[in-house]
């Protein structure tokens, strides 16, 4: 076989979809030609308005309701970790992780470095983080780690939970009261299903190249659907309506967290469901462990008011007011939960020896040079090494 | 066909200008081999439109900064090829899919039908190889680079280059034979 021989066979090879793809990329890349523009000057007149602006905004705030939030919150806050990191300087694994704050998402690397998304009020990751699709008011978006906008899909109603399907060529939202489906480069939209909860859809993740989708009903009930083929492959009834619904990393196992917190269910198969039980114990979220069929959740004790990040029967960290929500680090050796009563992050060491790490002053590291404290960031989900 | 060295300089100009007659003259002159050269490392379609889009996104970007005096080409199908083999590894890492697997079955020629499908079996060939030697064969014989502008484009040592020929060859020429002598 000649140089020329392998030459000719390369050209040779039918490219599928060649002058489709030329034409959808086209108008992707002229658009972002279209758009570029040099970089806005500052005005200097502006400056002492701006100025004003800021004092005026911090009187307002001082004296308005959420000013005076402030000095609840103050009051409030508990004593987090001793030893806290003062900021958010460095992920303890790798991987990206992506919060999203009051201001809106931000994608935090490993140097902990961040990367403010925009003004999109949530988000997720495409499998391999080189996306992220977040949604704003009527708009689902999908942008790149830098917050440059790749594609956008406008829907009537307003529009929630976009995720991103493990294959990467489909991404699930809800709008209004419908789940939808559109392809990953923001064509061929289309109506799944009528009649949802609002809780957002979980993609199946192996095989990856099927796109299998859990979502919850209106009616309480869940159904796993075939995207593709359309066709149902089975549908349960919690005891009580569902909350979020997760996926273990072998496809087999779906667990579902329902209202109240009461009644974590996961099954997969003929044994859907099964009951995890904690009795007295409200759970507040919970994750199964990368790899394995862990179930990872926080419970919270109304009586002394502490929460407990639990791994399967192991108890990993117990504190005061609430543990909010348990992200995995992408190599499973960290658990990720957040706890907005003291504005820190712990990061809990599942093996190895290393030591709890905790980050202290949330809240403002992802919402600098606000005039008042901000919510606490909601954990999205800390992705791909 | 890309323009040639006079037209490609004039249409880089004109894009840096804000000309999208010149950006869309110099998106078709590269558009086709930089999405069949996506599409021979990864062997998905929508993966390399992906890989193909981007890296002319990615020019589009750095537009500003670029020399138009050097060859738009080699600057392009850099960041394809590169892209195009960390989209290939993370497929497989993540276990998306069995890519190599899958196209490998999906282009499998049928015994007998070797003949008619010579394009199938260098494609079935390649779906064996790594990414990374994928690319090396994509760059010396679909784009025609010299493995000294194929160590540059992908940051290997030459003598990585030409070992990685000389294997991609010979398992694209084994398989080949193989094929043939069933």
């Amino acid at each position: 076989m000649s140089d020329q021989d392998v030459r000719g066979a390369l050209l040779a090879v039918p490219v599928p979809d060649e002058l489709e793809a030329q034409r959808r990329a086209w108008r992707v890349v002229s658009a972002a030609h279209a758009g570029r523009e040099p970089l806005p000057r500052r005005s200097r007149g502006l400056r002492p308005l701006l100025a004003l602006a800021f004092l005026a905004a911090l009187v307002a705030a001082a004296l308005s309701p959420p000013g005076r939030a402030v000095g609840d919150w103050i009051r409030d806050r508990v004593a987090g970790e001793e030893n806290a990191e003062p900021a958010l300087v460095r992920l303890p694994a790798a991987g990206r992780l992506l919060v999203v704050s009051d201001r809106g998402p931000w994608v935090v690397r490993r140097d902990g470095s961040k990367r403010f998304l925009g003004r999109y009020e949530d988000a997720s990751f495409s499998p391999s983080g080189s996306f992220v699709v977040v949604t704003a008011g009527r708009r689902v978006v999908a942008v790149e780690p830098d917050g440059d906008p790749r594609w956008t899909v406008t829907r009537p109603a307003p529009v929630a939970d976009a995720r991103w399907a493990p294959s990467g060529f489909r991404v699930a939202y809800r709008a209004g009261e419908t789940l939808r489906v559109v392809v990953a480069n923001g064509e061929g939209d289309r109506l799944l299903a009528e009649d949802v909860a609002a809780v957002a859809p979980a993609w199946r993740p192996q095989p990856a190249e099927r796109n299998v989708l859990a979502y919850a009903g209106a009616d309480g009930r869940v159904h796993v659907v075939d995207v593709d083929t359309r066709r149902e492959l089975s549908v349960a009834r919690p005891p009580a309506p569902a909350e979020k619904l997760v996926w273990s990393d072998d496809g087999q196992i779906l667990l579902v967290v329902t209202t109240g917190g009461r009644h974590p269910l996961y099954g997969g198969g003929p044994r859907f469901p099964r009951e995890l039980r904690t009795p007295g114990l409200d759970i507040l979220d919970a994750e199964l462990e990368p790899g394995t069929r862990t179930v990872a959740y926080t419970t919270f004790e109304a009586r002394s008011g502490r929460s407990t990040v639990w791994l399967g029967p192991e108890r990993l960290q117990t504190a005061e007011g609430r543990l909010d929500e348990v992200v995995f680090s992408p190599d499973g050796r960290w658990l990720l939960a957040g706890w907005p009563e003291a504005d820190q992050l712990l990061f809990l060491p599942l093996r190895g020896r290393e030591g709890i790490v905790a980050v202290d002053d949330v809240r403002r590291e992802f919402d600098p040079g606000g005039a008042t404290v901000p919510g606490f960031p909601r954990l999205v989900g800390w992705c791909c090494p | 066909m890309a323009g040639d060295g006079r037209d490609e300089r004039a249409w880089v100009r004109g894009a840096q200008a804000g000309s999208a007659s010149d950006l869309e003259a110099l998106f078709r002159a590269h558009w086709p081999r930089a999405y069949r050269a996506a599409y021979l490392v990864v062997h998905d379609a929508a993966g390399a439109e992906d890989v193909a889009q981007e890296a002319f996104l990615a020019a589009v970007r750095a537009l500003d900064r670029f020399d138009s005096n050097r060859p738009f080409g080699p600057w392009l199908h850099r960041i394809v090829v590169n892209r195009a083999i960390d989209w290939a590894r993370a497929r497989a890492l993540r276990r998306e899919v069995g890519a190599d697997e899958a196209v490998a079955t999906a282009h499998a020629p049928e015994a007998g039908d070797v003949a008619a499908r010579p394009s199938e079996d260098v494609l079935a060939a390649l779906a064996s190889l790594a990414p990374d030697h994928r690319a090396v064969i994509v760059l010396r014989y679909l784009l025609e680079y010299s493995p000294g502008e194929i160590s540059r484009i992908l940051e290997l040592p030459r003598g990585t280059v030409n070992s990685r020929l000389r294997r991609g060859l010979d398992s694209l020429q084994g398989l080949v034979r193989e094929e043939e002598s069933e």
